[in-house]
């Protein structure tokens, strides 16, 4: 019973810790306690792009303002002197950020400075700062100093993402790149560490690593046991130490760190999907949890000579507080307009019911008889009332998911993405196809360019033995003359060459999808979501080849695929790098981080792949986030050569 | 984990001191450095609007600090038979209903004042911005205050209305009644909150302490030495009625207690959602005039055309 509570506050989200950890730091460093008569202090947030992005989805703009912050303003813009207001600086330690931040002192922009440095500032950097504030007399203003370590972008309660920012930096192709050097090969690994190491302190846990051999995997294994054992060497400032982590937080179990390069599946980021996050990623403009829907006004019949109508641009934030997406973010899309249909319909008989109460009050005046009726009116009238700001709250959840859907559902009608989506798995799991490649790749109405290309790919990846000569020309000339661009496949083609030499791309489960018929019964209900022609398939669960290697290392299964993969404890005293784990009990919990991008189909994988295992949790972090737009822009790039 | 390295900092503020010395640059300051920061940053604007902000803020506080302070004497009502210490009369309550009421009204003033001087002087965005946001959390904390005071002050007032509820059955010309009936009301009073019951418990005691000999002298007054079995029964009936009559009375005055309450809840309610659209449709209003202006230029451009 301890030990589930314990795992269950270990596992406490990681969402949870960084928000915790910026509403101290927001609170002068100090732990934040609601008081409902306090009085108010107000400050003012400086923050730098990174801390931008770091901040946006985990506090809205309203939660700023409870804890006292009257601007929020970028580090790199004109900025007043505001008198007599304390600064909090969110930012990390840059050559240029720390520049400006003298030039504030010198400047005298506020009145007391609290520094939060998102990662680690070197004394050197300490020193420069050091140095203007002597020469501003404003020693005493900087009242505090802080390492916040908190350099990664929390998404979901167990979804991370390295940057935003700077993606290009650790981007897939920045990694895999033929021409790279040594020193910027570091310098990305360096990147990527000094990020995972922020998170094991903010999530307070050292964890066991296990890694590929021979990737770029690897390479970030060695660099993070490396630092993680110094900084626990150091006893004296290290952050592991017991009192750092909180009291009720340690589980008996130290969590696993999964270390796995992209490389070992490139299907899976370019596969269309079926769950509603990931359609949302891959079809419309969304990061950050944030998307951007540009809407269309419709037929335009404007008379000759009227200004057109210009497209409105609305962006919607899906935060944990929408309960509609969290309950639906993973689920198969025909259910989640089912869903929105019956939010609708609840929400109409509850809107219907206070305006019968209206009505009833109408008669008050009027009739002897209704006054018996009235007693048990007021109290409803109050409850009508009272309850008004959670369905006017309702009403706008399900305006945003119907558009959100519903743009969603344009895409798939026009690129025929259920068709792909459908044809792809039985690609990855090796079923037989009833449709030939060819056919869809020259059909004209069905998606794309981008999106054949996407299939041929998948397909490409996924069979054994590549295809004749002969044929891989026949489709080359059908992708052609459908307007594709053919760079992605030489980097494929390449990618294949490589790792068959390492092991055969693994298969992706037996499993396959039942078209279940051509329309639900969402059309008979007459919705707004009419999915005529469009497919009600049901997914199988199936695990993707990230889903199988945790599944292996994490319940102690031996595999070939992952007997060798390498073993580091940074605990140990002794850094032996031997393939023998010493821990033979099945883990509790895991981290997955995706070396070189990940994408939601695999986070949602993992999610539902969790689901059936009672007490174990898993987290997903990738060092970037990318859809299969961005994915094959970044393989083309690197097959233009 | 967030790891405090302002010792680090300090440290660090020496080193660069000792090591510009040794290089005999000069340093803003020096030697001097803490006596001349001083000396620095007296002539920096002082702020006045944050000082007063700040003013404004220290009333509400001695506000909130003297509500909570009585709170607990306030509240205690009815302290008739408790000790002298923890007593407040009914004037004293009153006292400090008026003064806290004189003191929101200086303070709202105070902050609407200050919204609008903030903004003459100061020309910069983000100056204005943030003292609108400021002037914001000053509004809400004295919201904040004065609830505390509205909740004393309602509770005060339902104790009020039910001692005049009360004091309203007070001797009538039958002792078995009165008996009766303030002896229902206190089996009937443990249904309200439970502070009142010892109020409520002692009150009617209290009545019928103080009619008791008030009644053996009106009942000798009468002057009738006995009261014959017919009488006696009618009284009894008599009593009876009134006795069931009192009860209905009483449930519907309970029920009708318990809609105005919850009547005057929405009432609050909805002063809240007025207060909150008046602004909104002073802009939309605003907004409106300013569209007919242009739509009146527009017009008139329109005419204009033909003529060209």
């Amino acid at each position: 019973m301890a030990s589930a509570a314990a795992a269950t506050a270990a596992a406490a989200s990681i969402r949870e810790r960084q928000t915790v950890a910026l509403k101290r730091m927001l609170n002068f460093n100090v732990p934040h306690i609601k008081n409902s008569t306090g009085e108010p202090v107000w400050k003012v947030l400086i923050y730098d792009r990174f801390g931008q992005d770091i901040i946006s989805p985990l506090l809205s703009v309203k939660e700023l303002r409870d804890m006292g912050i009257t601007l929020h303003l970028l580090l790199h813009s004109d900025r007043d002197p505001i008198p007599d207001v304390p600064a909090v600086y969110f930012v990390m330690p840059t050559e240029e950020n720390i520049d400006r931040m003298c030039q504030d002192l010198r400047n005298q922009l506020y009145e007391s400075y609290y520094l939060n440095f998102i990662s680690a500032i070197s004394r050197s950097k300490l020193e420069d700062i050091a140095n203007a504030a002597l020469a501003a007399s404003a020693v005493t203003q900087v009242a505090k100093v802080f390492d916040q370590y908190l350099n990664f972008i929390t998404l979901e309660d167990d979804m991370f993402v390295l940057c935003n920012q700077n993606k290009e930096l650790v981007s897939y192709r920045a990694i895999n790149r033929p021409d790279i050097t040594d020193t910027e090969m570091e310098t990305v690994m360096d990147t990527i560490v000094d990020s995972l190491f922020c998170f094991f302190v903010t999530l307070g846990a050292v964890p066991i690593i296990r890694c590929s051999r021979g990737t770029a995997a690897e390479m970030v294994a060695v660099k993070l046991d490396k630092k993680l054992r110094e900084n626990l060497r150091d006893a004296r400032n290290s952050l592991f130490t017991g009192d750092t982590l909180g009291a009720g937080q340690f589980s008996f179990q130290r969590p696993l760190l999964v270390l796995v390069d992209r490389n070992i599946d490139l299907a899976t980021p370019l596969h269309h999907t079926w769950t509603y996050q990931a359609l949302v990623h891959d079809v419309l403009d969304f990061h950050l949890n944030r998307v951007n829907l540009e809407e269309s006004s419709g037929v335009e019949n404007s008379p000759a000579g009227a200004r057109p109508k210009r497209k409105s641009k609305k962006s919607y934030d899906l935060t944990p507080v929408d309960k509609f997406w969290q309950k639906h973010k993973g689920s198969p899309f025909p259910e989640v307009a089912e869903s929105v249909q019956q939010e609708l319909e609840s929400y109409r008989a509850q809107e219907d019911e206070v305006k019968r109460l209206k009505s009833i009050m109408g008669l008050e005046g009027e009739d002897e008889g209704a006054i018996s009726m009235l007693s048990d009116n007021t109290a409803k009238l109050t409850s009508a009332v009272s309850s008004l700001p959670e369905l006017l709250e309702k009403k706008r959840l399900i305006d945003l998911h119907t558009n959100v859907a519903t743009a969603v559902l344009e895409h798939i009608k026009a690129r025929k993405l259920d068709v792909y989506f459908e044809y792809e798995e039985k690609i990855m799991s090796k079923t037989t196809l009833d449709k030939s490649l060819l056919d869809i790749i020259s059909d004209p109405d069905a998606g794309t360019p981008e999106d054949k290309m996407r299939l041929f790919l998948i397909y490409y990846i996924s069979t054994q033995q590549a295809p004749s000569e002969a044929d891989l020309e026949q489709y080359k000339k059908a992708l052609t003359d459908a307007g594709c661009n053919l760079n992605p496949l030489q980097y494929i083609k390449q990618w294949k060459a490589f790792t068959k030499m390492a092991s055969a791309p693994a298969s992706y489960g037996s499993t396959t999808t039942k078209p279940m018929g051509l329309l639900s019964r969402v059309m008979n209900t007459g919705s707004q979501f009419v999915m005529e022609g469009v497919k009600n398939l049901v997914l199988k669960q199936q695990n993707l080849p990230v889903t199988r290697i945790l599944d292996n290392l994490m319940e102690m299964k031996s595999n070939p695929e992952t007997d060798d993969y390498r073993y580091f404890d940074p605990k140990m005293l002794r850094g032996n790098d031997s393939s023998v784990p010493r821990n033979k009990n099945p883990f509790q919990e895991a981290i997955v981080f995706v070396v070189g991008g990940g994408n939601y189909i695999e986070y949602q994988n993992l999610v539902d792949y969790i689901k059936g295992k009672q007490g174990k949790h898993i987290l997903y972090g990738c060092s970037e986030l990318f859809n299969a737009t961005q994915f094959i822009k970044q393989l083309s790039q690197l097959g233009q050569k | 984990m967030a790891v405090d390295i302002t010792l680090l900092f300090r440290a660090s503020v020496k080193t660069v001191k000792t090591r510009n010395k040794a290089l005999g640059v000069a340093v803003g300051g020096g030697v001097d450095g803490s006596r001349d920061e001083l000396f620095r940053r007296s002539p920096r604007p002082k702020g006045d609007f944050s000082s007063r902000a700040r003013e404004v803020i220290s009333h509400i506080g001695k506000l909130r600090d003297f509500l909570l302070e009585h709170r607990k004497d306030y509240i205690n009502a009815y302290s008739h038979t408790m000790s002298e210490y923890g007593r407040m009369t009914d004037t004293e309550r009153d006292q400090i209903d008026q003064d806290a009421q004189i003191f929101m009204r200086t303070c709202s003033e105070a902050i609407q004042q200050l919204r609008t001087e903030a903004h003459k002087e100061i020309h910069s965005q983000q100056v204005k911005e943030h003292r609108t946001a400021v002037l914001d959390f000053i509004e809400d904390y004295l919201k904040r205050v004065c609830k505390l005071y509205s909740e004393q002050r309602a509770i005060r007032v339902k104790r009020v209305v039910d001692k005049k509820r009360l004091s309203k059955l007070e001797p009538e010309p039958n002792t078995k009644t009165r008996e009766s009936t303030s002896s229902e009301k206190v089996s009937q009073s443990p249904s309200k909150d439970s502070e009142e019951n010892p109020a409520t418990e002692e009150h009617p005691e209290k009545i019928l302490a103080e009619t008791q000999p008030e009644l053996g002298t009106w009942g000798d007054g009468k002057g009738e030495d006995e009261l014959s079995p017919e009488e006696i029964q009618m009284f009894e009936q008599e009593n009876q009625r009134l006795i069931g009559e009192m009860n209905s009375l009483f449930d519907e005055v309970r029920q009708i207690e318990g809609r105005v309450v919850e009547i005057s809840r929405l009432q609050e309610i909805f002063t809240e959602k007025v207060l909150q659209q008046e602004a909104e449709i002073d802009s939309i209003h605003q907004l409106v005039v300013g569209a007919t202006e242009n739509i009146k230029e527009g017009n008139e451009d329109i005419r204009e055309v033909p003529h060209l």
